[in-house]
Parts: structure tokens; sequence; C-alpha cells
């Protein structure tokens, strides 16, 4: 019993799922599902289709080098039956799940780390130019403890004024 | 492992509509889908029954053979069955010419079959390999890759002869 990667979305195809398609060129194509095997007959090309493993990777969305993928390399020899060796790998595969997604995560988290600047820059943005829309001008010059200072403050003290006026 | 139960019982269902129909209003729809322009290319591929043409890939001396009786099989022949076929293209100096009656085996089906395992196979044309009456192959090579369903069916020198088995 082999567990294949499918073709077009490189999720692992169980026994007794998917279809296999042999080319004339013998080269075998294995499908999960028939929405991949639909897509392929379709002829399109699954780095262009953006739920796939293979897109994710070739935009950078996914890890795509890491050591734990080295454990999951399709190897060709088999392996004398060893009861330790047996059940030491089953020991280890959970542990190396774990490592795995840990580094997806925070592959993940550096990919995302401009958003929360970027959010906080646009947000800064929109009072300044729309608080007319929630409050009257002549409010604000009246009570001036309602605007935003002008000068750039520190990160930590900008988060604490943008607040209450944020809540507001 | 129900839900797989149910679409194969549904897909025998369709197969069974697409053999009963006769082969002009399927060659019909084919060739309409084609000119939509790839919208849908879902082709429902099923059985190989009497006047379906099929490739040969061996060095027999035909090159297309049109079934004439599958034998076994109520609805028509699959992976790895043989049928009875009338040669209706041949290479000019061959073992077999144009208009025998010869028997052959399947050894690519468009239409998926089961394995044992719960997968299912497909390939990309319909093609044989002819056979004699006692099921050794007439010719002396064979072309494409095979299925080793064919192991099951005892047509052993055919997979020996085989360049790839799938």
């Amino acid at each position: 019993m082999r567990l294949e990667k499918c073709w077009f979305c490189s999720s692992t195809v169980y026994p007794g799922h998917g279809i296999q398609f042999v080319r004339n060129d013998a080269k075998i194509f294995r499908f999960c599902r028939s929405k991949c095997h639909k897509n392929f007959k379709m002829k399109r090309n699954p780095r262009k289709v953006k739920w796939t493993k293979a897109y994710r990777r070739v935009h950078g969305k996914d890890m795509t080098q890491d050591s734990t993928f080295e454990f999951e390399r399709k190897r060709n020899r088999p392996e004398r039956y060893d009861r330790n060796l047996a059940d030491n790998v089953l020991k280890a595969i959970p542990k190396i799940d774990k490592i795995r997604v840990s580094r997806e995560e925070r592959h993940h988290k550096n990919r995302m780390k401009e958003n929360e600047a970027k959010g906080q820059r646009e947000a800064k943005k929109e009072l300044e130019q729309s608080i007319s829309l929630v409050k009257a001008p002549s409010a604000l010059q009246q009570d001036p403890s309602l605007t935003l200072p002008k000068t750039i403050v520190k990160v930590s003290q900008q988060k604490s004024e943008e607040n209450p006026l944020m809540e507001e | 492992m129900a839900a797989t139960f149910a679409s194969r019982c549904s897909r025998v269902g369709r197969s069974l509509f697409g053999g009963l129909s006769n082969s002009s209003p399927g060659l019909f729809t084919k060739s309409h889908e084609m000119t939509c322009g790839n919208y849908f290319s879902q082709q429902q591929r099923t059985f190989i029954q009497m006047r379906t043409v099929l490739k040969v890939v061996d060095n027999s001396g035909a090159k297309q053979v049109m079934c004439i009786q599958a034998l076994k099989g109520k609805k028509g022949a699959r992976l790895g069955d043989t049928i009875v076929a009338s040669v209706k293209e041949a290479h000019p100096n061959g073992k077999v010419k144009k208009g025998k009656v010869v028997y052959a085996v399947v050894v690519r089906a468009a239409m998926q079959k089961g394995r044992c395992d719960g997968s299912q196979v497909r390939f990309d044309d319909n093609a044989v390999v002819l056979v004699d009456k006692q099921g050794q192959p007439i010719g002396t090579r064979v072309f494409g890759p095979v299925p080793h369903e064919l192991r099951k069916k005892k047509h052993v020198k055919i997979l020996t002869l085989a360049g790839h088995i799938a």
C-alpha cells in the first residue's frame, strides 16, 4: 500500500480514492478526486490554479525547502521489516509533523509581518482625512484634545491615542 | 466506501445508457462537444462493443480493427477482455490482411476499470493486441503501456512483450 500524491493539487491519495490516468507515453497521473481530474482534462496548469499546492509553492505562499520534506521522499527500495525500526518510525511521525506545522506557521507569520504596520499606517491616514465624517470640524477646533497631534510620535504612544478616537 | 459504490453505480447506469444508444448519436454528441470549444470535454467513456474501432499496438500487420463481438460481458468488453474483431486497415505486408476476422485482447481502454485496491485506472485510447484462438499473441512486439490486469487473465506472454506495465 502506498500513499500517493495527487498530480494536480498535491494532496495525498489514500487507497480506494481517486483515478489513475495512464497516458500513452506510460506517464501515470494520479488524482485525488474528480475535481482535480476534470481540471486536468481541461488542460489547466496547476501552477496557475490558485488552490493547488504547486501554485502556493511557486508564488512563495508556502515554504518550499525544508529538512522535514526529506522524510517524505519517495523511496523505491523496500525495507526489511524490523520491529524496532517500525516502532521508532511510528513514534517519530507525529513529532516530525509537529515540527513541520510549526515551521509552516512561522513562514506564514513572516509573510504577514508587514500587514500590521501597513494597517496602522492606513488607519492613521484615515483618521486624519475622514474624521470629519464622524465629528464636525468646528467641534474638533473647540476641543483640541479630540484631534491627533500633528507630530509623529512613537508607535506605543500613537496606539493609545488612536484607540479612544477609534472607539468613538 | 458506500459513496464510491454509489458513484460507480451511477457511472455504470450512465454508461449503460450510452451503450444502449447506437453509435451515431454518440458520435454526434462527441463532435458537438468538440465544436463547443473544450467547454465541457467530459466524454462518458463506455464499453467496447460492436462497431468500436480500436487501435492495434503490435506488429502483427493490422493497424485498425473493428469489434464484432465482445466475448463475455452483456454490455461490452472492458480492459483485459477478449473480443472478436475484423481488420479494417492493415500494413501492406503483414501477417494479417484487411477483412480478416481475428481475436484480440483489449490492452488499453478509455473506460476506467476498478482495481482490487479500490483505485480506478484509465488509459488514453482503446487499443488491442491480436491473438490466436489459444490466446497467444500473433505479433512479436507490443507498443505502449499495458495494465497488469492481463496477468490475472493469463495473458502473460503479452506482458513479457510489453515495454511498460502500468
